[in-house]
């Protein structure tokens, strides 16, 4: 790993100028105080007054409440009060998690605990409200319910069949949404293809695992009307947002905090019911409730991610060139859209993804997501990728196997020619400045295919199935206001930044983007200290608060550098002109012969300068001393948002080599390559931690996790014991490398890196298994491919 | 933090703390409070208070009791104390000199920093089916060393495991400690398990104990595993070993003759059975190195 990349960014000046920082990997400050347990984390927050809570939460993933008795329950000690739907409806209005710019969509309104019918298993009832968790627990075991059980509704597949139960009556059947999306002609193309290929793949049910579950902390000010939220969100605006919609509080006086926490991979961008209920129970009481959720709690109620099952066509003409795609996918999402992105765009991500690396001038997509009574299902890390970036692989691979062609080959006369954009992807939706040629031409460099070819015929010699996996794909980051905002939803695409020069010298960033983990604080200061001329140790960083940032959008879909850090870029840039035209007039010289660097304004020339604290000393308590009519401003704040694209695309090339026990059914994966494109990089190291740290997610939903249900809709693995992540034993060695386009959208040319490896490992690592297990004519088509699979598919078992 | 800190960290039942003085403090303690449980690691119990799956009227902490801790070497035994933990064991002199097969085995128990709180006991006394302890001690023909209100008990580790978490302990007993064989020169003992994360429980795993005389196998008993309710002997299995050497389908059919499989979330008994039958090859290939 080299420290720098050189030369990638021709707008940002010279790498090799003082205080150069975009582009280095330097040490973050933040991973220090981790490191050393200073660490300030929901669970870690204990107000004056503040009781805790837990919930009662439903047995069954269907089920009638014909009573609940709560008079014993409130007699436990501790006990300050119990609230069922009725009690917290008072407060909150329900919500409905439909968006309209994406066809109709049909959800019925839900209210933060369930009234009625309880419709999965995990879903809170009642909300009890204790000195101390502990009690509240005690509390819950004492509470009656008179439960009729009803037949769940399970299975995806058979959603839709007539006789199946209804889960929401007044829908007349159990369809949420559809939507079908077509280019070209496909069944014309379909019979000019001389080979045409099929696949059916399936997705498990899985789920974000984070480090810290959810958690919050409401304290309603009742003498202040201000409702104070102390959240581990990825969204503090979206929060502030919809808590003053719901609990119908000025919006301005509802204040939302996130300041660590600890990973979070779109599980924390949702509304969840358990977390508005606290909220109603703190506006209620008038005193501060925490909740934060246990492990089980956590598996059952965090919102799950895939469950898909898709079958596709691939048409080639004799050269392999693609004629056709066709694509139908199936969800299931549980009972409920979530609010308020819902619970259909991994689908419609599916549609828009598939093929989108190469040509492929007709294509058809039908996407069809169904109800079911299982956890709610939203949108995870590199959502839709890794159906999508799967569906098009594995095509892509049947069918150069099929007419004969290297599975490289085929999809280098099939991309899209790196200069060739701006173009679309087989479904419509606008790509620009990508590099699937040079990211291919770069991994097959590096993985040396031809000497993997030749040890995979020596290790089938003896016996051993090893096999190579490659692949291509389009990652979405960087959403413009046509992703949300367009559909009704208050997500605020933009993002802000405010930068100041305070009295000390010390230079203050505050901006929209939040930090969970991944490093955001350390790409500010580093872009603000960057552009400003000024030492990294000068900068002080505020983010999560909606009190003290700029408003913006938060930490999801790979935003945070390339739309939160351009608004950095662009506040430091007209600060450095504000302090330019004030040192202009103090120093009596002309704006462009000086500069800032190393904290002090210079003269190009030489001669003497002016230290930023001077200047801001001069600024601050002595103004009389600068020419009047001087703009005094050492402040300076600024926006950004993607304009006229729906996303930024990034795009990489992944490979792997796995070797694939007979006896045993067990996978290893030998190696990992990945080719990232994600234009300028501000701090090389983090993009690479987020490849692997995603890859390893990747790793995950490819070979490990599921959310296993039984029959009757019971989550049969919710603990970290069963539920299977993948640990440091289980993480092979990953090789990144970059090819680098910058993004002609902004200044900074950053896009963004967080979802390349969970959207693409699961569909390199079946390629290559499915070419180990080629030799024996046998193939998996499922996910996660566990070793029962594996022995099941090659006659084992 | 303070008091009232601590007081919102709390989420299992509540509980009574026993810190034991001795065993016999400790067994006084038990056969008094039938409710009652030993805490020693805690690394299975903890859990389970928070998961609510258990609320035992009082802890009874037996950690601190120095009898409990000890691993020694007596004449052709090693007793290891039921308090001892597995990072103890595994750099424990007596243990590397004499039975250093264990340390391979507990290289497979979870992960270091379980490790450093679970206890040898705690595992042998849980009997979690899964678990490698309970079937290496039955393999090495260990004897569990109880003690009650009347007195030192011993039985055979093969005897000690009833069924499913089910042991021969009673409600006033406490083990104590573990006596192991030393092993005799054309003896050893071999492990392996098939898992899917380092550190799991396994999908199927055997420990064999093995006598060999003019290089070739005099006796035989293989244990299995993560296959059933608790760790099984395969007596006939063994025998057949003895007698024709390997073959997958004659293994595996006598396997399923005499042991009884039960699925699990990451193998069902099919596959359990078909792995417990590459174990005993892999087995047989390991002892020729």
């Amino acid at each position: 790993m080299v420290d720098i990349t050189l030369n990638q960014n021709s707008k940002l000046g010279s790498i090799d100028r003082p205080n150069s920082y975009i582009g280095r990997s330097l040490t973050r400050d933040g991973a220090i105080r981790h490191l050393e347990g200073g660490g300030k984390f929901v669970d870690d927050l204990i107000l004056p007054r503040m009781v805790n809570s837990a919930f009662l939460r439903s047995p069954y993933a269907h089920a009638e409440i014909k009573s609940i008795n709560i008079s014993d329950a409130q007699k436990y000690p501790g006990v300050i009060d119990i609230f069922l739907s009725e009690h917290i409806d008072t407060v909150c209005k329900p919500w409905i998690g439909v968006l309209s710019h994406l066809g109709e969509m049909r959800s019925p309104e839900q209210s933060p605990l369930a009234k009625k019918i309880a419709r999965w298993q995990g879903e809170a009832i009642a909300i009890v409200i204790a000195n101390t968790r502990a009690q509240a627990e005690d509390a819950i075991e004492a509470i009656e319910v008179d439960w009729v059980e009803k037949e769940p509704q399970i299975n995806m597949e058979t959603a839709l069949d007539k006789d199946t139960v209804v889960i929401h009556k007044e829908l007349g059947n159990n369809l949420f949404w559809t939507r079908t999306v077509e280019q070209g002609d496909v069944k014309k193309a379909f019979k000019e293809s001389s080979t045409i290929v099929e696949a059916t793949l399936d997705f498990a049910r899985h789920t974000g695992v984070t480090l810290e579950t959810r958690g919050i902390v409401a304290d309603w000010d009742k003498s202040e009307k201000k409702m104070s939220i102390y959240h581990n969100g990825q969204a503090p605006h979206m929060m502030q947002h919809i808590i003053a919609k719901h609990f119908d509080i000025s919006e301005g006086l509802v204040r939302v905090i996130s300041k660590d926490v600890g990973g979070s991979f779109g599980i924390k961008v949702h509304v969840y019911g358990d977390e508005m209920a606290a909220i109603a129970a703190s506006k209620i009481l008038g005193r501060p409730v925490k909740f934060v959720a246990d492990r089980l709690e956590s598996f059952t109620t965090d919102i799950h991610a895939r469950c898909h099952k898709i079958s596709g066509k691939l048409g080639v003409d004799k050269n392999g060139k693609f004629l056709s795609m066709e694509i139908n996918d199936l969800s299931g999402i549980g009972p409920y859209s979530m609010y308020p992105r819902t619970s259909a765009i991994e689908t419609n991500q599916v549609l828009n993804l598939s093929g989108s690396p190469y040509i492929i001038p007709n294509y058809k997509a039908v996407g069809t997501v169904v109800f079911q009574n299982k956890t709610p299902m939203c949108q995870y890390r590199a959502v839709g990728h890794p159906i999508a970036v799967a569906i098009t692989e594995v095509l892509v691979d049947k069918a150069a196997k099929k007419i004969g062609m290297k599975v490289e080959d085929i999809r280098k006369i099939n991309f899209i020619p790196d200069d060739q954009y701006p173009n679309k992807t087989p479904s419509g939706v606008p790509l620009e400045d990508l590099s699937h040629q040079a990211t291919m031409n770069k991994l097959l460099k590096i993985m040396n295919v031809p000497d993997l070819e030749k040890q995979k015929k020596l290790d089938l010699e003896k016996g051993i199935l090893t096999g190579i996996g490659i692949i291509s794909m389009c990652e979405v980051t960087n959403p413009s206001p046509l992703f949300y905002g367009v559909g009704g939803a208050h997500i605020s695409s933009q993002d802000g930044a405010s930068i100041r020069l305070e009295g000390s010298g010390a230079v203050h960033v505050s901006s929209s983007i939040t930090e969970q983990g991944q490093g955001t604080e350390a790409i500010m200061k580093q872009i603000a200290a960057d552009q400003l001329g000024v030492s990294m140790d000068t900068i002080r960083l505020t983010l999560g608060d909606t009190d003290a940032t700029p408003y913006g959008g938060g930490t999801w879909a790979s935003r945070g550098a390339g739309i939160g850090g351009e608004a950095v870029l662009k506040a430091a840039r007209t600060l450095k002109n504000n302090i330019l035209k004030i040192a202009s007039a103090i120093m009596q010289t002309d704006i462009d012969t000086i500069d800032i660097a190393n904290n002090s304004v210079i003269r190009k020339n030489g001669g003497e300068g002016i230290s930023l604290k001077k200047l801001a000393e001069t600024v601050y308590y002595r103004g009389h001393e600068i020419p009047q009519g001087t703009n005094p401003e050492l402040i300076a704040t600024s926006s950004f948002y993607i304009e006229g694209i729906p996303f930024v695309f990034t795009n990489s090339a992944m490979g792997c080599q796995v070797t694939v026990d007979q006896d045993t059914g067990l996978i290893k994966i030998n190696k990992f390559w990945v080719i990232e494109d994600c234009g300028t990089q501000i701090n090389p190291k983090l993009v690479e931690e987020q490849i692997r740290g995603g890859v390893i997610q990747g790793i995950g939903g490819a070979l490990y996790e599921e959310c296993v249900y039984d029959d009757q809709g019971n989550m049969q693995n919710a603990t970290m014991a069963d539920y299977l992540v993948p640990m440091a034993c289980e993480m092979p060695d990953i090789i990144v490398d970059h090819v680098i386009t910058n993004s002609g959208r902004s200044i900074l040319g950053a896009k963004g890196a967080g979802e390349a490896g969970t959207g693409g490992a699961p569909a390199v690592i079946m390629n290559a298994i499915n070419d180990a297990l080629s030799s024996m004519n046998k193939e998996v088509t499922s996910q996660p491919i566990t070793p029962e699979k594996i022995l099941k598919a090659i006659g084992k078992i | 933090m303070g008091k009232g800190g601590e007081e919102f960290i709390m989420k299992s039942p509540d509980f009574c703390y026993y810190e034991a003085l001795s065993i016999e403090d400790a067994i006084k303690f038990k056969s008094n409070d039938l409710e009652s449980v030993i805490l020693a690691g805690g690394q299975s119990l903890v859990p389970a208070l928070n998961m609510r799956l258990s609320s035992p009227s009082c802890l009874i902490d037996i950690s601190k009791i120095k009898e409990l801790k000890n691993i020694t070497k007596d004449n052709d035994f090693i007793y290891i104390g039921s308090a001892v933990t597995h990072s103890e064991v595994m750099q424990n002199k007596i243990i590397i000199d004499h039975l250093p097969v264990l340390i391979d085995v507990l290289d497979m128990v979870a992960h270091p920093a379980i490790r450093n709180k679970g206890t040898h006991g705690g595992s042998i006394a849980y009997g979690d089916p899964a678990a490698e302890l309970p079937a290496f001690a039955v393999a090495a023909n260990a004897e569990i060393i109880l003690m009650g209100l009347n007195g030192i008990r011993t039985i055979q580790a093969s005897d000690f495991y009833h069924g499913l978490f089910e042991t021969d302990i009673q409600n006033d007993e406490i083990l104590t400690s573990i006596k192991y064989p030393i092993l005799k020169d054309n003896q050893k003992i071999l492990f392996d398990e098939i898992y899917r994360r380092h550190g799991d429980y396994a999908m199927a795993g055997v420990v064999a104990n093995i006598e060999i005389l003019n290089n070739e196998i005099n006796n035989l008993k293989l244990v299995f595993f993560a296959t059933g309710t608790k760790p099984e002997v395969a007596l006939k299995t063994s025998e057949l070993i003895i007698k024709d050497g390997y073959d997958y389908s004659n293994v595996k059919n006598m396997i399923k003759t005499e042991l009884d499989f039960e699925s699990d979330l990451n193998s069902n008994a099919e596959m359990k059975l078909h792995l417990a039958t590459i174990l005993t090859n892999k087995i047989l290939k390991l002892m020729e190195t």
